[in-house]
């Protein structure tokens, strides 16, 4: 978080982790094609030729001024490929909270649990834990037919009962939702921490 | 000095002062007019923008700092992996018509300086030396911010939530 009392400003980094293919970069396509274009700045996405990200996407939101004070929230997403681990671990520098993107098809649960666990070790190296951090989860892909269940979902990755969403984001299906959610928890997360 | 709190859960909050904004956008500005770079931004190393001088309306400067951030990142894991102990302190970028020179400030914050091929580099090393020692020596000036609190309170908070359920109708 970064605070700059001269502009009134506040700066939230909100980043988007999950296993490769889940969904990622989907979620903000879809956020920056419907958002008011005064409210959000260009996406960047940092692509390979065969459509993966290499090292982060990024995007700017605003909602306007409250109480006088500038809210902005700059969005990143992480490679989810194994073998990008150094990005992650880079892009969480100063990270105020994740939504995790799940991929709910069941031969990809491995995957998920891979990734959180090494979401849970960059997040300790920078001496913080997913017990006591902001953070949600989105199920994404919910439309195809091989998807797990929530309950079972649930029970392998939500092992801190943290808030969760079902979505299909490349139809928009609960992409907003876990937005606000996140921002929700980040906000109410630092009133705490005061 | 700035305030860079370490708050319970491990998190970083970096808040800056009217009086400090005012000396840094000082520094800069007088980096700009020295080195006549055509953009000078200081950033975290979150990526989070802090301050720009120069000419910003045809960049996209919260991209600019997210990038560059990024670059100074990755190249300490190169640093690392080459063996060298300590971070890399400056990169340096060639083009055609621009070139693109980081620097550290302190351990928390860098400098990006855009400017024309024609301005030797040895000028802007130089003077970006300079203010770097001087942005350095602003942060460890003493205040008394105000903190987060005086933002974010309940009012804010619940604020904040109607403006998104607005915003993402």
């Amino acid at each position: 978080m970064f605070i700059n009392w001269a502009l009134q400003e506040i700066n939230l980094k909100i980043v988007y982790y999950g296993p490769g293919m889940s969904g990622k970069t989907t979620n903000l396509e879809y956020i920056h094609s419907k958002l008011d274009p005064s409210l959000t700045g260009e996406l960047v996405t940092l692509k390979t030729k065969e459509d993966r990200t290499i090292f982060f996407d990024f995007m700017q939101i605003e909602v306007g001024r409250i109480k006088g004070k500038k809210p902005k929230f700059n969005l990143y997403t992480v490679p989810g490929q194994v073998y990008y681990a150094s990005s992650r671990k880079i892009i969480l520098n100063g990270v105020d909270g994740v939504v995790f993107v799940a991929d709910s098809q069941k031969d990809r649960m491995e995957g998920n649990i891979e990734t959180l666990l090494d979401l849970e070790k960059n997040l300790q190296a920078m001496n913080q834990s997913l017990e006591n951090f902001p953070w949600v989860i989105q199920y994404n892909k919910r439309d195809l037919p091989n998807a797990e269940s929530i309950e079972v979902l649930e029970k392998k990755i939500n092992l801190f009962n943290v808030p969760y969403f079902e979505a299909v984001a490349i139809k928009g299906i609960g992409v907003f939702d876990t937005l606000k959610a996140i921002i929700n928890l980040v906000v109410q997360h630092v009133q705490k921490q005061i | 000095m700035v305030q860079v709190k370490k708050l319970k859960d491990g998190s970083r909050q970096i808040i800056l002062t009217p009086q400090q904004f005012d000396e840094i956008t000082k520094i800069l500005s007088e980096l700009a007019a020295k080195t006549k770079a055509s953009t000078i931004l200081l950033a975290d190393i979150s990526g989070q923008l802090i301050t720009q001088r120069g000419n910003t309306d045809d960049i996209n400067t919260a991209i600019l700092s997210a990038l560059a951030a990024s670059d100074f990142a990755a190249t300490s894991e190169m640093a690392k992996l080459v063996g060298e102990d300590a971070k890399f302190k400056l990169l340096f970028h060639e083009g055609e018509k621009r070139n693109v020179y980081l620097s550290n400030v302190g351990d928390n914050f860098f400098l990006v300086v855009v400017f024309d091929v024609s301005v030797t580099l040895g000028l802007v090393r130089i003077y970006t030396k300079k203010a770097i020692q001087n942005l350095i020596n602003v942060f460890e000036t003493s205040d008394k911010g105000e903190g987060a609190d005086k933002i974010i309170d309940q009012d804010f908070t619940s604020m904040l939530g109607d403006m998104l359920d607005e915003s993402f109708k």
